[in-house]
């Protein structure tokens, strides 16, 4: 599951971890948090979008550790623009979810991107796009937040990184909340 | 039945499954690497079948813009200008430029693809619609994160759209098989939009079949 470092070390365990502090970081601003995973369970992409897409004016965080880049350094991703498919029902389709959301995702993207650039010397300060799976099926402001990287040989290095994505986050999120209007129903368009 | 006969049934049984035991993690062992070596052969067989492409001399020297990592560690991509024979067949062209791409720079650290990853076949539909199948390496070698596997990606399209002017979009198969992801993040279920503004064949050819195939143009 995930990137492997040469020391050993598992992206799988570290973001358990991670998650945690974020978890708490959250909590702290007032959120209320769903996890997508717990211990070694490994749901697919689609049951983890299918739990965030239930609830209504969520945000979506999904945290990644990579096996290349400058080690402590961290990067926010938000999906490339998809082209909304025009539905008469109204409902978003599954595999665009995120279309609706991409701006908003871009907006919670750089508040957070901003913090971590603070925090992490060598972060970039703006939002990167990629096609990353998790995110397109997401109905919600929705961000990756990749942390280089695995490759270290000591793992603390890694940890000592944990209090300060996990505060950017919570910061970022606080501070996005005046800009997120919540759509009325589960499944509206923002 | 005596005892002494049985005495003997029994000991015959023990040695039976003493030979069992023994022999069957090794039965099993043999399976496992029968069917390994199987896969590998089957792999092989694909590259024998598609590697190399051909590369004609004869055709026009023109400067091929490739596209590998700027070394800037922000995940960015610099073009690089190679004099290559390059065919007027889209086709044999993005062969020629994604083998070129493969075999990677000359500075082995910029590159963005695994070293041990091959193209095993390029198909370009009438739409512009482009199905470049690669060899598991490009999946399994890559470094797993984002932004690796989004340069890996980004270098193929760009390399394409640069010198491949037909190509509309990509499609990216793995092993002959449609993927979600390619190494776990970055989503390969739809197409890559490459060159919006590529010209698409008259209506008449779109009813047809495929303009080229990988193995049809080696």
């Amino acid at each position: 599951m995930g990137a492997r470092g040469t020391g050993g070390i598992h992206e799988s365990d570290i973001v358990l971890e991670f998650g945690a502090q974020v978890r708490t970081a959250l909590e702290a601003q007032g959120f209320q948090v769903v996890q997508t995973r717990q211990g070694n369970a490994n749901p697919s992409f689609d049951d983890r979008s299918a739990m965030a897409n239930a609830q209504r004016g969520a945000i979506f965080v999904t945290l990644h550790i990579a096996s290349t880049g400058v080690p402590r350094t961290a990067r926010v991703y938000v999906m490339n623009d998809l082209a909304s498919a025009a539905d008469a029902t109204g409902l978003i389709p599954w595999d665009r979810a995120q279309a609706p959301f991409v701006s908003l995702s871009r907006k919670l993207g750089d508040q957070v991107s901003a913090l971590l650039a603070q925090r992490f010397k060598g972060s970039p300060a703006v939002t990167q796009t990629a096609s990353v799976r998790q995110l397109r099926t997401t109905a919600a402001p929705a961000i990756a937040v990749e942390i280089s990287s695995v490759t270290v040989e000591d793992r603390a290095q890694i940890d000592h990184m944990a209090p300060g994505i996990a505060d950017a986050i919570a910061r970022g999120a606080a501070a996005f909340r005046p800009i997120y209007v919540v759509p009325a129903n589960p499944g509206e368009r923002p | 039945m005596t005892p002494r006969w049985r005495y003997w049934l029994l000991g015959a049984l023990f040695l039976a499954v003493a030979i069992a035991a023994i022999y069957l993690p090794i039965l099993r062992r043999n399976i496992r690497q029968a069917a390994k070596l199987q896969q590998r052969s089957e792999e092989q067989a694909r590259r024998e079948l598609t590697q190399p492409t051909v590369i004609n001399p004869s055709d026009p020297r023109v400067k091929a813009k490739l596209f590998w990592a700027s070394g800037a560690d922000d995940g960015t991509l610099s073009a690089v200008s190679v004099e290559l024979p390059l065919s007027n067949d889209p086709v044999l062209r993005a062969k020629q430029v994604l083998n070129t791409l493969l075999a990677g720079p000359v500075d082995t650290e910029l590159r963005t693809v695994p070293p041990d990853a091959a193209l095993l076949a390029f198909y370009l539909l009438p739409d512009g619609t482009a199905i470049a199948d690669f060899s598991e390496a490009l999946a399994t070698s890559i470094p797993s994160g984002i932004q690796s596997e989004q340069m890996a990606v980004d270098s193929i399209a760009k390399t394409l759209e640069a010198n491949v002017p037909k190509v509309r979009r990509l499609k990216i198969l793995i092993h002959g098989q449609e993927v979600e992801t390619l190494a776990g993040h970055l989503d390969l279920s739809q197409a890559f939009l490459v060159n919006a503004n590529a010209a698409i064949a008259p209506r008449a050819a779109m009813t047809g079949a495929p303009v080229s195939t990988g193995a049809g143009s080696n």
